[in-house]
C-alpha cells in the first residue's frame, strides 16, 4: 500500500474513514514509520486548535451587550426589531427580526414583481439596460431557491434530531412559521405561472411547515417522531434538495443567459 | 451565592427583565468565544451575540425548563454564526460558488504573517491559532469549526452548510492543511 494521503490522515483523525477501508487504514500505520509520525503531527496540531482557549471579549463586554439589547427587546416581544446603527447594511438584513421577516418580505416583493412582469405585458417604457437585465425569472427562480434551501436546512435539523432534543424542535418551529407566509407567496405565483412541480412541493412543504409552526407548547416527543416520519416517508427533505438544486441550475442559467431574455419551460 | 440558571430562567421567562440581564451578563462571554471562532473576527461575533440574544428572548417560552440553559444558548449562537455565513455567501457569491473559496475573508491579514522568531513562547501560540484561524475563509473556518470544535460528523456539517459531503470535505481539508502549515513550527513537525 502506498503511504497514506493527508486526506486519509485527516479522516482517519476525525473517525470518518469508511468503514470497509478502516482495516487497510490501521494495518498501514501499524507497519509504517513515516505515516505514523505524520498522523502523530497531525493529532497534535489539531489538539494545539482544540486546547487554545477561545478569544476573550474586552472588558465590560456582557455591560455593552446589555446596553445595546436592551431598547429592542420591547420591540423584539412586538416583532419589529430595529436594528444598532453601528454597522449598517450587509448580512444584517438577514438578522432583521423576526429572524426571517424580512426574508419573506423582499421574497414577497421579488414575487409581486415577478407576477407583475408576467401579467401586466409589456413596460410601457424602455428599461434601462442594468433594470433589463435582471428578467423576472431569474429573480424568482434564485428566491425559491433561497427559499427551499432555508426550508431543508430546517427540515433536515428536525430530522436529524433526537428525541431527546425538545429544544431543536421548539428552535425550528420559529423558523417554520416565518417560513410559512414566504411559502405561499411562491406557491401562488407558481401556480400563476403554471410550474406545476415547485408548485406542488411548495403544497407539501407547507402542509408541514403550518403543522410544525402550529404545533403545542407541549408537543409529545411522540408527535414529533410521528412528523419527523411522515416527514421522512413522503421523500420531502429529498424532493425539496432536487427541486432546490433545479432552482440553482435555473439561476446559473438565467445567468448565463444575461440579457437575452431567456425563457425557460417549468419543470416537467 | 450565584442563583442557579433555571430559577433566573425560571424569572425570566415570567417576563423579568433584571433575570435577563442577569442571564445576559452570565453567558454572553461565552457565547462570544464561541461565535468569534465560527465568524473569525470579533466585530461579526459582537453581532452574532446579539442576535443570539434576541432569539432566545423571542423563544425563551419554548425553552425545556429540564434542559441545559448554555447549551440551548450555545445552539442558537451556532444557528447564528451560520445565517450569516450562508448569508454573506449569498453576497459574496454573485458568480459561481466555488470563487467563495477564495473569496475577501481568505484575504484578511494575508500580509502580517508575524516570523516565528517574534512569536516567543507558548503565551503567543493561542494568538497564533487565532491568526491562523482568520487566514481560513468563512465556509473553511465555519466546516473546520463543526467539525472539529462541535464534533459535527462531515455529513451533517454539509447538511448545516447546505454543501455537498464532497464540498464539505474539500473545505475542511483545506483548513487543515492551512491550520498544519501555520503551527507546524509549534509542534515539532517537519512538513
Amino acid at each position: 500500500m502506498n503511504h497514506l494521503t493527508e486526506e486519509e490522515l485527516i479522516l482517519n483523525y476525525y473517525g470518518e474513514i469508511d468503514r470497509a477501508d478502516q482495516p487497510q487504514i490501521d494495518d498501514h500505520l501499524a507497519g509504517c514509520d513515516e505515516c505514523r509520525a505524520a498522523s502523530a503531527e497531525l493529532g497534535r496540531v489539531l489538539h494545539l486548535v482544540e486546547t487554545t482557549p477561545m478569544l476573550e471579549a474586552r472588558p465590560g463586554f456582557e455591560r455593552d451587550v446589555w446596553a445595546r439589547l436592551e431598547p429592542q427587546l420591547e420591540a423584539n416581544t412586538g416583532g419589529l426589531v430595529r436594528r444598532s446603527a453601528k454597522r449598517e447594511g450587509g448580512w444584517r438584513a438577514w438578522f432583521a427580526a423576526p429572524q426571517w421577516a424580512l426574508a419573506s418580505g423582499v421574497a414577497a416583493l421579488l414575487v409581486m414583481a415577478f407576477v407583475a412582469g408576467r401579467f401586466s405585458g409589456p413596460a410601457p417604457v424602455a428599461l434601462a439596460p442594468a433594470q433589463a437585465a435582471v428578467s423576472p425569472d431569474r429573480i424568482l427562480h434564485a428566491a425559491v431557491g433561497d427559499h427551499l434551501d432555508r426550508s431543508q436546512m430546517m427540515l433536515a435539523e428536525l430530522v436529524n434530531a433526537g428525541s431527546d432534543q425538545p429544544d431543536v424542535f421548539a428552535g425550528e418551529q420559529s423558523r417554520a412559521a416565518d417560513l410559512v407566509s414566504a411559502n405561499r407567496l411562491f406557491r401562488q405565483s407558481a401556480e400563476q405561472s403554471g410550474d406545476a412541480a415547485i408548485a406542488d412541493i411548495l403544497e407539501d412543504l407547507e402542509r408541514v411547515l403550518l403543522e410544525i409552526a402550529n404545533a403545542p407548547a407541549d408537543v409529545t416527543s411522540g408527535e414529533r417522531a410521528d412528523l419527523k416520519s411522515r416527514i421522512e416517508t413522503e421523500d420531502l427533505l429529498f424532493r425539496v434538495r432536487v427541486i432546490a438544486s433545479e432552482m440553482r441550475q435555473r439561476t446559473r442559467t438565467d445567468r448565463e443567459a444575461g440579457d437575452r431574455g431567456k425563457q425557460r419551460p417549468p419543470i416537467s | 451565592m450565584q442563583e442557579s440558571d433555571p430559577h433566573v430562567v425560571a424569572r425570566a421567562r415570567d417576563g423579568d427583565r433584571e433575570a435577563f440581564r442577569a442571564l445576559v451578563e452570565r453567558h454572553s462571554r461565552y457565547i462570544f468565544g464561541l461565535a468569534q471562532r465560527m465568524t473569525g473576527n470579533a466585530e461579526d461575533a459582537e453581532d452574532v451575540v446579539q442576535e443570539t440574544w434576541l432569539k432566545a428572548h423571542r423563544q425563551l417560552s419554548r425553552f425545556e425548563a429540564r434542559a441545559d440553559f448554555r447549551t440551548w444558548l450555545h445552539r442558537i449562537c451556532v444557528n447564528c454564526s451560520i445565517d450569516l455565513i450562508r448569508a454573506r455567501r449569498h453576497r459574496e457569491d454573485a458568480h459561481d460558488p466555488a470563487d467563495l473559496e477564495e473569496g475577501p475573508l481568505s484575504e484578511r491579514g494575508s500580509e502580517s504573517q508575524p516570523m516565528p522568531d517574534r512569536l516567543a513562547a507558548s503565551a503567543q501560540v493561542g494568538a497564533r491559532v487565532q491568526e491562523a484561524l482568520t487566514r481560513l475563509t468563512s465556509l473553511e473556518r465555519a466546516a473546520f469549526t463543526l467539525r472539529h470544535v462541535e464534533g459535527m460528523s462531515i455529513e451533517e456539517v454539509g447538511v448545516k452548510l447546505g454543501l455537498k459531503t464532497s464540498a464539505t470535505k474539500h473545505s475542511i481539508f483545506r483548513a487543515v492543511r492551512k491550520m498544519r502549515a501555520a503551527l507546524a513550527p509549534y509542534v515539532g513537525a517537519n512538513l
